[in-house]
C-alpha cells in the first residue's frame, strides 16, 4: 500500500490520527460528564479508529483483494451481532431482568 | 526433485512446492492441550492450589512447556531455511490468486473474533444485568437503607479506580499509545523488506531495528500491565498501588470501593473483577504471543533472513498484530475508561 492521505504517508497519518483520538478518548474521561454523554463520547471514536486499523494497517481498503478480505472479515459479524444483542436470553434471570431496549416493545414492535 | 534438505525436520525443497508434512502443528496443539489442562489445575479460584493437588498439574505445565518449545523448534528450523520462491496461491472462488497464507490468516484472525466477542457479550450482560455499584450506594443512601453489616452484589468496572486520576490510568493510556506505535513500526518493518532497490545491509538493518522497536513496545506493554496489575509504583510523590493491592480481584467478596468514604459499603465484586481480568488477561496472552512470534522474526531478519521475496511473512504477522491493536481499542474504552 502506498497511498496517501492529504499528501503525506498513509501509514503515519494513521498512527497520528490514532493518537489524537486516542488523546481526546483520554480526555474526555477527565471532564465532568455524565455516563451516557461518556460512552456516547467513547463510541463515536473507537468506531473510526477500528475502521483506521482495519481499513489502512490491515489493508482492508486500497487492494486487489481488498474486497474479499473485507467480506471475509465482515462473515463473523453475524454471529457476533446475534451473541452481542442475544446473550441476555441465555441468562437464567433473563425473562425478569433483561433491559428495556432488549424487551418487546421497546422498538415500537 | 533436489535430494537436498536443509532441515532435518522434513522435506524443504521450495523451489518445488511447499511441504505439507511439518509436525510442528501437532506438536504444538499437543502441548498446548497438556500446558491448559494442567495450568488450569494449578488455581482453585484464584489461589493456588493445595500442595497435594499441585505436584502432578506443575509436572504438566512443565512437560506442556517443553512439548510448546519442541514444537516452536521445529517450526522456526523448517521457516528459517524459507528463501520466499514459492508461495501457493489460493485456486478456488472467492479467494483466487490470494496467496493460502494470506487467507488462513484472515480465517484464524476471525476465530479470534469470536472469542474476543464471546467476552464482550458477557461483559456487556453483566453489565446491564447488574446494579451499578456506585448508583446502588447513591440510591441506598438517599433513601436511607443502606446496611453497613450487608454485602452487596453489584458491578464495579475497574475505571472507577482506573479513571480515578490521571496516575491511574497512566499505564493503560501508555500501553494504548505503546500498542499504536508498534502497529506503525510493524508496516514500517514491511515496507522497507518490500524494497527491492534497497541496498541488502540497509534492508536488513532497517527492518530487524523496526521489528526491534515492534517487540521492545510490546514488552513494555506486559510490564505495564504487570504493574498495574501486581506492582504498582511510586512517581513525583505520587503513590499508585496496584489493583490487586486496591482489593480489586476475582475473590474479591468483600471489597470497599473508595469513594464510599468511611468504609460502611461492603460489596461482593467477583463477577466484574472477573470480567476484567480474563477479558484484558486475554488480550495480553495474544501480546505474549506476539512478543515471541516478534523475537523469531526480529533475529530472521538480523540474519538478513527477509527479502522482497518473503516480506509477506512480515504482513501476515502484521495482520495478527493488528488484530491485538483492533482488540485493544475496544477494550481500553470499556474497561479502562468506562
Amino acid at each position: 500500500m502506498s497511498h496517501t492521505i492529504l499528501g503525506k504517508d498513509a501509514y503515519w497519518m494513521n498512527m497520528w490520527g490514532l493518537m489524537a483520538l486516542t488523546a481526546i478518548e483520554v480526555g474526555a474521561v477527565g471532564l465532568d460528564l455524565s455516563r451516557s454523554t461518556t460512552l456516547w463520547i467513547l463510541v463515536s471514536i473507537g468506531i473510526p479508529k477500528f475502521l483506521m486499523i482495519a481499513g489502512i494497517f490491515m489493508h482492508l481498503t486500497g487492494e486487489q483483494d481488498s474486497r474479499v478480505l473485507t467480506l471475509t472479515a465482515l462473515f463473523p459479524s453475524a454471529f457476533i451481532l446475534v451473541m452481542v444483542i442475544f446473550i441476555g436470553l441465555t441468562h437464567p434471570d433473563a425473562t425478569t431482568a433483561l433491559p428495556d431496549i432488549f424487551r418487546p416493545g421497546y422498538w415500537g414492535l | 526433485m533436489s535430494d537436498h534438505y536443509p532441515s532435518g525436520f522434513g522435506p524443504h525443497d521450495w523451489s518445488h512446492g511447499a511441504p505439507h508434512n511439518s509436525w510442528a502443528p501437532l506438536i504444538l496443539s499437543a502441548g498446548f492441550c497438556v500446558f491448559l489442562f494442567s495450568f488450569a489445575k494449578l488455581f482453585v479460584f484464584g489461589d493456588i492450589a493445595a500442595t497435594d493437588d499441585i505436584t502432578s498439574a506443575l509436572a504438566g505445565v512443565v512437560l506442556g512447556l517443553v512439548i510448546i518449545s519442541t514444537g516452536l523448534y521445529v517450526w522456526w528450523q523448517q521457516d528459517m531455511s524459507f528463501d520466499g520462491t514459492y508461495e501457493p496461491k489460493a485456486r478456488g472462488a472467492p479467494f483466487q490468486n490470494i496467496d493460502i497464507r494470506k487467507v488462513a490468516m484472515w480465517i484464524f484472525l476471525m476465530s479470534e473474533m469470536m472469542i474476543f466477542s464471546s467476552l464482550f457479550s458477557t461483559y456487556i450482560r453483566y453489565r446491564t444485568a447488574l446494579p451499578n455499584c456506585l448508583n446502588l450506594y447513591n440510591e441506598l443512601n438517599a433513601a436511607g437503607n443502606l446496611v453497613s453489616s450487608q454485602t452487596y452484589t453489584c458491578y464495579e468496572p475497574a475505571s472507577q479506580l482506573i479513571a480515578a486520576s490521571w496516575w491511574h490510568l497512566a499505564p493503560g493510556a501508555i500501553n494504548t499509545f505503546a500498542l499504536i506505535l508498534s502497529s506503525f513500526t510493524v508496516v514500517q518493518a514491511l515496507r522497507y523488506a518490500k524494497m527491492a532497490d534497497l541496498d541488502e545491509e540497509v534492508r536488513r538493518k532497517k527492518v530487524y531495528r523496526y521489528l526491534g522497536c515492534t517487540m521492545m513496545l510490546a514488552m513494555l506493554f506486559l510490564s505495564l500491565k504487570m504493574i498495574e496489575w501486581f506492582i504498582g509504583f511510586n512517581i513525583f510523590g505520587h503513590e499508585i498501588p496496584s489493583l490487586v493491592s486496591e482489593g480489586y480481584s476475582i475473590h474479591a467478596s468483600a471489597y470497599q470501593p473508595h469513594w464510599a468514604h468511611g468504609g460502611h459499603f461492603t460489596t461482593n465484586i467477583r463477577i466484574s473483577a472477573t470480567m476484567f481480568y480474563v477479558t484484558t488477561g486475554t488480550h495480553g496472552v495474544h501480546v505474549l504471543a506476539g512478543v515471541i512470534g516478534l523475537a523469531y522474526l526480529t533475529l530472521k531478519a538480523f540474519r538478513g533472513g527477509f527479502t522482497p521475496e518473503n516480506a509477506v511473512t512480515i504482513e501476515y504477522f502484521g495482520l495478527y498484530w493488528h488484530f491485538v491493536d483492533l482488540v485493544w481499542v475496544l477494550v481500553f474504552p470499556f474497561f479502562y475508561l468506562f
